[in-house]
């Protein structure tokens, strides 16, 4: 699962300039054709650097967005109620490290190794979608993990799928195919309590409180204040606004809530009949860019989870290593 | 500071963790691709690659990732350093193989030969 | 005591000590050594769970037993009959994976054993656990031998974490008291039996590893009559905290 939102880099102006001066406008201008052929962009093809550079750092947050995001739910496996609910839930993370697994691979046909990537995550360089950064504080929080912010990314992943990078498409495809499991699962877990007794219900409804706020976070900033999304929209690296993927949110999944008899926080939220577009209570930014800045309530907790998983599993990896071997490793090659 | 909400967690003593931490290259091992067989009798397809130390752990790896949901009868790997490819830039060299209908079945008109030969003996 | 009586203790046991050990493996998803082992140690605490719940309809169906998830996860450590080798917490990865290895091969003998006995739905849960259990003891072996053939400091590694774990393997093996019940009605071969079909499935292992068997001096018993090391109960707690508080809803 993934939000977009914080994604992309601010262009850095001396070096884009710099690098536009090295990119061939022939090879350029055919690239920007195939493109708006619809044609994908593969590994060894021509690319500018800076499509290279975007869609390095774009597919590597989804991937550790993706091994982050298998610990909030992951801490749930030992206490899920009963047979069913576990072997999904084990099933979904499990999932989870496995499209990881994916994306890394399609990240690194790039030029990037997993081991970088791994090293950007954990020194903090390298973000992961920030609705990780909180907590799943009851069993009630699983199941809105599992139901609305799957939703959420799979509105962000179906939006990917349609773009230009022949290995992250590739990628994206199966990962569509296993959250469609996911959102069933967490949909069906999520009704479970919405009409169970008062107590699950009850349990909920806090959850859906609590987690309101950063799922209107998720696919970040509006639009009117993210700036550099017109170049990477040509390149089908970016695919949808921000916006436009929230609106899409909203108008699938908040009747989805309602028809349960649930409320959600926000007095201002309806469908203007006459848009056809959602309104809503701006959601606190200051808070958003806070807690990517590494001050949300798990941002430490999460980092230092995966650098105990890093440091634990280090002689087991090194014990293997085959330096003689690796002259002739490669990266992937598609 | 073990007082995270999560049991799991606080039985990890993240507390006897110092700070940084780097994984050194070359530690997720080699790349190897893996090709995914649906049936007996059907091709192997590629489906994507796993990192392994060697081919024997790369197959059983594959088993689980690319083996574990849809229909599979048996699988390959292969070290990615040994596939060979045309640059994508040679794609012109295959440009032409929908004008050679000399090879293809469309090329040839059989049924109008016949026709011809029907008509012209009534 | 009577044949249904001793059925039913061979299969909770076994139940138990799947459901257990299936948590404890659970407890690496997201947190294994390299994301391709995490989830191929993943897919393998879900059979064992999965296993468990197979055992327990067994006992529902056969047995008039309770609703599985009841049973599994209302019950308290004394009234649970695995052994104690599968409630140690996970530990470091190597002991995990010994502790796969050793437990994975006892389980693969047992089966092989069920796949013979005289009660049929035994043959069937044999049948449809092959498959899984021949990926386990794949996964297993492959593992234990590349690590022990690594180097020094990780043969010294595996070496420890097989001589912990060695006498509480032991106790996968402990004794039930109507166990000659169960063999002369050709149920099941007796767990003496079982425990030398497993020497003699882990030794060429351990000898293609180079690591030292160790004397089998103090097996662990004490699980199967109910005495636990406190892991469990702790284990249980976390395992029911969220079903315990209504256990008639549905979750």
């Amino acid at each position: 699962m993934y939000g977009g939102g914080y994604i992309f880099d601010e262009p850095n102006r001396k070096q884009q300039r710099e690098e536009q001066l090295h990119d061939d406008p022939v090879k350029l201008a055919a690239f920007e054709a195939r493109i708006a052929r619809g044609e994908k962009i593969e590994p060894g093809d021509w690319m500018p650097a800076e499509y290279r550079r975007q869609l390095i750092r774009l597919i590597e947050q989804h991937a550790h967005s993706e091994i982050i995001g298998a610990l909030p739910e992951g801490t749930w496996i030992t206490r899920a109620p009963g047979f069913k609910r576990k072997l999904a839930l084990i099933a979904k993370v499990q999932d989870e490290v496995g499209h990881g697994q994916l994306l890394y691979n399609a990240a690194e046909t790039l030029g990037k190794s997993r081991e970088a990537m791994i090293n950007d995550l954990l020194s903090g360089k390298s973000k992961y979608s920030n609705v990780f950064n909180y907590p799943a504080k009851t069993w009630a929080d699983v199941t809105v993990i599992g139901f609305l912010i799957d939703a959420a990314a799979i509105v962000n992943q179906v939006a990917n799928s349609k773009g230009s990078y022949g290995p992250y498409c590739r990628a994206l495809e199966r990962i569509c195919y296993e959250e469609s499991f996911h959102l069933k699962q967490g949909h069906d877990a999520f009704i479970e309590l919405a009409t169970g007794t008062p107590a699950q219900k009850e349990m909920l409804q806090d959850a859906l409180n609590r987690w309101w706020q950063p799922i209107m976070h998720f696919f970040g900033p509006p639009d009117k204040t993210s700036s550099h999304s017109e170049k990477l929209m040509q390149w089908k690296v970016k695919m949808a606004s921000n916006d436009d993927m929230r609106n899409q949110f909203l108008d699938a999944y908040v009747p989805k809530i309602w028809e349960l008899g649930l409320t959600l926080p926000d007095p201002l939220l309806r469908k203007n009949p006459d848009t056809g577009k959602w309104e809503y209570s701006d959601p606190d930014w200051d808070l958003f860019f806070e807690v990517i800045k590494g001050n949300g309530p798990c941002n430490k907790e999460r980092l230092d989870v995966r650098k105990w998983a890093e440091e634990h599993g280090r002689w087991i990896r090194k014990a293997l290593m085959r330096p003689e071997e690796m002259e002739r490793s490669a990266l992937p090659v598609a | 500071m073990n007082d995270s909400l999560d049991p799991r967690v606080n039985r990890l003593r993240l507390d006897k963790n110092d700070g940084s931490f780097k994984v050194e290259e070359g530690e997720n091992w080699n790349v190897f691709e893996v090709f995914h067989q649906e049936k007996r009798g059907a091709h192997h397809e590629h489906v994507g690659c796993v990192h392994a130390p060697d081919a024997n752990l790369a197959l059983i790896f594959a088993k689980e990732q690319f083996g574990r949901r849809k229909k599979c009868v048996n699988l390959w790997v292969v070290r990615s350093a040994d596939i060979l490819a045309f640059d994508l830039e040679d794609e012109d060299m295959f440009a032409n193989n929908p004008d050679k209908t000399y090879r293809d079945a469309s090329g040839f008109k059989v049924m109008e030969k016949i026709n011809k030969f029907k008509a012209h003996t009534k | 005591m009577q044949i249904q009586q001793a059925l039913q203790e061979l299969i909770t046991k076994m139940a138990d000590d799947e459901l257990v050990i299936g948590h404890r493996n659970s407890e690496w998803t997201g947190l294994g050594p390299v994301m391709e082992e995490d989830i191929a140690f993943s897919s393998m605490a879900q059979d064992k769970i999965g296993h468990a719940l197979a055992l327990y309809r067994l006992l529902e169906e056969h047995f008039g037993g309770t609703d599985p998830d009841q049973f599994a996860f209302l019950r308290n450590a004394a009234d649970f009959r695995c052994c104690h080798f599968v409630e140690m917490p996970i530990g470091s990865y190597e002991f995990s994976l010994m502790r796969h290895f050793l437990f994975d091969h006892a389980e693969t003998v047992r089966y092989q054993a069920l796949a013979l006995s005289k009660f049929a739905p035994f043959q069937h849960l044999a049948g449809k656990a092959k498959g899984e259990l021949k990926y386990h003891t794949l996964h297993a072996d492959a593992w234990i031998i590349q690590l022990c053939t690594a180097g020094k400091d990780s043969r010294e590694r595996m070496q420890a974490a097989l001589d912990n774990s060695f006498q509480l393997a032991g106790g996968i093996f402990e004794p039930g008291p109507a166990e000659e019940l169960l063999i002369a009605e050709e149920i099941y071969p007796g767990e003496s039996a079982l425990y030398k079909q497993w020497l003699s499935h882990i030794s060429p292992v351990m000898e293609k590893a180079g690591l030292v068997l160790p004397e089998m001096t103090a097996p662990v018993y004490g699980g199967r009559t109910g005495k636990h090391t406190p892991y469990l109960q702790q284990l249980l707690n976390e395992m029911g905290e969220v079903f315990r508080l209504d256990p008639e809803a549905t979750w």
